[in-house]
């Protein structure tokens, strides 16, 4: 991935981060917690906890009548316990030596790049096992492109979803996409009509019993906006963003929630999930049917399964400052 | 004029047998009593005395009784207050409750949800009268039923000025499941059948001044047996009640038949008129107009009045047809007038010409093949359960327009009165189903399981079912909207629905008729339903089903189960229109969430409630949460995609 970027990267080789910075932007790759912990852009933090891959969804009521997510069980433990196995980093495209200490002790206080790949590796916790990388490249204008691949492997189920979810620190007044209108899955975005859409606030679909909602498929971005964060001497309430674009002849599918797949999928009624606290925006390069013959048995029309057996990989660009 | 003096006083007749008529309440156990001294079934068109009344569509002659009623609520029959209609009886003790309403959102009885297994299953063993064994009369099961509880209602009322001196009858619009009246302690008549509208005489029984009227309402009946429709289990008076008095010479029943010949342009007009009077003796004539939308009388004609009167095949050239597209209603005027030209009564019926037909084994719409883009609506309101207003069935309509949705199922009951004359100047094509479903009596988690199946082919439970057959067409004959007849829902197939639509096809040849259950019995597909109808059918099922000479057209009569977060996949169902003329649509499940708002227990906030959220058992849960719209009639993300399929064969 090479980068057009004319600007300087700065690299901090920390004890047990690697921090990358630039005018306006600052994020913190956490070796221990196994992702992106940190991610500042005008003195602003997105992350409330690393983001990681996601495999589930919240059982829809067609699930539940077909069984499926009985079927993908494995799935949803993988989804809350996913460790990460490895951090590989690549400064301007060459591996180096995992940089912690005392590696990093032959790095100085000033250390630049064009752009620094940080790879996380994570391990589900399937039967059989397999694996996903996760790929960070940022570059001096604090773009950061995203690539996820999962690795195929046969004898698992089929998979609910596969995403990266950001959680982010407080609850985003609105996000705006170019994309379908309304809720689409894959099996169900004939009707959505191509344009560009705000979204107040964070609409949690008002189904009978909370399940897997608000996705939008075929989106070329979405911003999110944001007017308050965590840090006490940080007053503002004024409006803040952060974009999330497809990559170049690419589309997306995302959703922008206040809950992750486990919370929607513990309550039984809509006033029972949690009092609205955080963002919980997924990014998603495969998305399973949601189905409609019958909610007794039916399943998902063939191609809107997920395979297990397939790679699947996809990326997205977060805006740089 | 002989004969107009030979008419037979019906009501008359009525109220001499009433008299002789103490109510019992073993009728509640006995399939075979489901009505006493009710009026019979009549078209559902509404009377005026002037031009006026007719304008503003408000008659004098009819006196609400919808408000605040007196009421006590009774666990059992063994507790319920005896006596409570007499004019002596203390009603001190008594509460008030809103009729119209349901006992259970009024929080006297508990509110419970369940699908298809009987209300009182893991509570109660019962066997339908007769099922097993002929000579079971199920004495006690309901009227001894621990589960049946029961409201009295009273209410009193002093009779308008219009309506003194006349002939008054008194019309329940909808009361679940089983009625008892008795006007100033006098027993007046017997109903069952929720959902169809029960009418009786009152005229022998009211005064001038103050008249107590006493309603007794049960839970459970036999009919218990045969409404088991997968929805909220209420009871009640749930739809409005009025009083209606009757000019002196009053059209009691009309059958309209605006044909239209083969050539699509000439309108072949048929009326049949019953027509009632006063012991006085009036002479008068009834003079016919038919005007278009402009007003331009397209035909006008009198005759002097009779008891029974026919105006047919009168010849209307170039009529501008009905349809979905186009809902072009004429104006029908009956006017009964004295012989001085004294205006008597006045009945406006809007119609469209329209026609119907099974040719080559395809449904046609004047000609063109029908294409269904149906929904299935039950009656709902989150607040108000099955009790709904005008404004809701304005607004589904609204949403009908706005998403090509162009046919509806009235599942699985009929509907109130109102929205049949709504589907036609909307140009909604109507399956007009009975108040028939007896999912419990054959099918037993999920497996075809008849043993105790009713109606079945007993002789005990066909007139009771004929009945809402009956009901049902006569009620609703005379709405162009109405395209089936259906016999019911989910209710296995016998000889007894075999004869609910031997009974259609002896009365109407301008609709077919259709049931789906058929299909779970295959010995009567030659005897009931003109159409080839399944639910929830795969998209490769109907091919297989249209590929292989198929004897009837086909439709969906429920599919695209929009449970929760779904109705993925239409495109399939899309695809089989354009590839198979016999495939001609389908009724998607369904309309609108069934659900209740209530005040959460824990924020005090206005929440929506579903099976098992009342401590109700045995419960299907959030199992009626199928629609299109939430049950606050805000629409589901999945309307949108309905909207775009729709549009491609909207006719």
């Amino acid at each position: 991935m090479p980068s057009t970027s004319t600007k300087a990267l700065q690299i901090i080789y920390g004890d047990a981060t690697l921090g990358l910075r630039g005018t306006d932007f600052n994020y913190i790759f956490s070796y221990e917690r196994g992702g992106l912990e940190s991610l500042v852009q005008h003195g602003k933090e997105w992350l409330y906890r690393v983001p990681k891959p996601t495999f589930w969804r919240a059982t829809t009521d067609n699930d539940r009548g077909n069984h499926f997510s009985e079927q993908a069980a494995q799935w949803l433990a993988t989804d809350v316990f996913l460790k990460c196995i490895k951090v590989a980093i690549k400064v301007d495209d060459l591996p180096i030596e995992l940089p912690i200490s005392p590696v990093n002790n032959q790095y100085t206080d000033h250390e630049f790049a064009d752009h620094v790949t940080i790879r996380f590796t994570y391990e589900t916790t399937t039967v059989p096992a397999t694996t996903v990388n996760v790929d960070y490249q940022v570059d001096g204008t604090g773009a950061i492109k995203v690539q996820a691949h999962y690795y195929g492997m046969t004898s698992l189920p089929e998979l609910p979803a596969f995403g990266l979810r950001f959680i982010m620190p407080t609850p985003a007044t609105g996000f705006d996409y170019q994309g379908l209108s309304g809720e689409t899955y894959p099996d169900r975005m004939a009707g959505g009509i191509p344009g560009k859409y705000h979204v107040d606030g964070l609409p949690v679909t008002k189904y009978l019993v909370p399940q897997e909602c608000g996705m939008h498929m075929a989106t070329d971005w979405v911003t999110v906006t944001r007017n308050q964060t965590l840090n006490n001497a940080d007053p503002s309430h004024d409006d803040f963003q952060l974009t999330f674009s497809a990559l170049p002849k690419q589309q997306l599918a995302f959703s922008c929630l206040p809950y992750t797949a486990e919370e929607l999928e513990n309550a039984t009624h809509i006033e029972e999930l949690p009092p609205l606290r955080r963002t919980v925006l997924t990014l998603y390069g495969a998305v399973r049917g949601v189905g409609g013959i019958d909610s007794w048995g039916a399943d998902v029309e063939e191609q809107y399964h997920i395979p297990s057996h397939r790679d699947i990989t996809f990326g997205f660009e977060i805006k740089g400052v | 004029m002989k004969h107009f003096e030979k008419w037979t006083n019906t009501l008359i007749e009525a109220s001499r047998r009433l008299n002789e008529m103490t109510p019992e309440i073993g009728w509640l156990d006995d399939p075979q009593v489901f009505r006493v001294n009710q009026l019979p079934a009549h078209s559902d068109h509404r009377f005026y005395q002037t031009d006026a009344e007719l304008t503003a569509q408000a008659s004098q002659l009819v006196q609400s009784l919808d408000g605040q009623w007196q009421f006590k609520f009774a666990q059992t029959p063994a507790e319920r207050p005896v006596g409570f209609a007499d004019p002596d009886y203390d009603r001190s003790q008594f509460d008030t409750i809103t009729v119209p309403g349901h006992i259970e959102l009024e929080n006297y009885g508990q509110i419970h949800y369940i699908n298809t297994v009987y209300p009182w299953e893991g509570k109660i063993y019962r066997r339908p009268a007769h099922a097993l064994d002929s000579k079971d009369q199920g004495t006690g099961m309901f009227s001894n039923g621990a589960d049946n509880t029961v409201g009295a209602y009273v209410t009193t009322f002093k009779l308008n000025p219009e309506l003194q001196g006349k002939r008054v009858v008194i019309q329940f619009d909808g009361v679940e499941q089983a009625m008892y009246l008795w006007l100033n302690g006098q027993f007046v008549g017997y109903a069952e059948d929720s959902f169809s509208q029960s009418e009786f005489d009152l005229t022998p029984y009211l005064t001038d001044g103050e008249n107590l009227l006493a309603v007794e309402v049960f839970k459970r009946s036999t009919a218990a047996f045969i409404e088991d429709q997968d929805f909220f289990r209420f009871s009640g008076i749930f739809r409005s009640v009025r009083l209606l008095a009757k000019p002196d010479v009053h059209v009691e029943d009309m059958t309209l038949r605006p044909n239209v010949l083969g050539d699509l342009k000439t309108g072949d007009f048929n009326l049949a008129l019953t027509l009632s009077k006063t012991e006085a003796d009036v002479d008068a004539v009834v003079k016919v107009t038919v005007a278009d939308h402009e007003d331009n009388a397209v035909l006008t004609l009198t005759k002097p009045a009779a008891e029974h009167l026919h105006f047919d095949n009168v010849s209307v050239e170039n009529v501008h047809l009905w349809d979905h597209v186009d809902p072009y209603l004429y104006h029908l005027r009956i006017e009964l007038a004295q012989v001085d030209g004294t205006t008597i009564e006045l009945v406006p019926y809007d119609f469209g010409f329209r026609r119907f037909e099974l040719k080559d084994k395809v449904m046609l719409l004047n000609g063109h093949r029908l294409v269904i883009n149906g929904v299935n609506r039950h009656e709902w309101n989150a607040k108000t359960g099955r009790c709904i207003s005008h404004a809701d069935m304005v607004a589904d309509l609204k949403t009908f327009k706005e998403n090509n949705i162009n046919a509806v199922r009235t599942c699985h009951y009929p509907d109130q009165i109102d929205w049949y004359y709504l589907c036609d100047q909307a140009g909604i094509y109507m399956m007009a189903e009975n108040n028939l479903e007896s999912h419990g009596s054959w099918q037993k988690m999920g497996a075809v399981e008849p043993s105790y199946n009713v109606p079945g082919s007993l002789p005990e439970w066909r007139e009771v079912v004929l009945d809402r057959a009956r009901s049902n067409y006569e009620t609703f004959k005379n709405h162009t909207a109405i395209l089936f007849w259906s016999l019911g829902n989910e209710s296995y197939a016998g000889d007894n629905i075999a004869a609910m639509n031997a009974f259609y096809k002896e009365h109407d040849d301008t609709r077919l008729t259709h049931y789906e259950g058929v299909c779970r019995n295959r010995a009567y597909e030659d005897q009931i339903s003109d159409v080839e109808s399944m639910m929830y059918a795969a998209p490769a099922d109907v091919a297989a089903y249209l590929e292989n000479n198929p004897k009837k057209p086909f439709i969906e009569c429920e599919y695209m189960h929009d449970m929760g977060n779904s109705l993925g996949g239409m495109k399939s169902y899309n695809d089989l229109i354009d590839k198979y003329p016999m495939y001609q649509g389908g009724f998607i499940w369904d309309f609108i969430d069934q659900a209740i708002s209530v005040k959460d227990e824990v924020t005090g906030q206005l929440v929506l409630r579903y099976g098992g959220d009342f401590d109700d058992r045995h419960s299907d849960y959030e199992f009626s949460g199928d629609g299109l719209m939430f049950a606050d009639r805000t629409p589901k993300p999945a309307l949108q995609e309905v909207k775009y399929y729709y549009a491609k064969h909207i006719n």
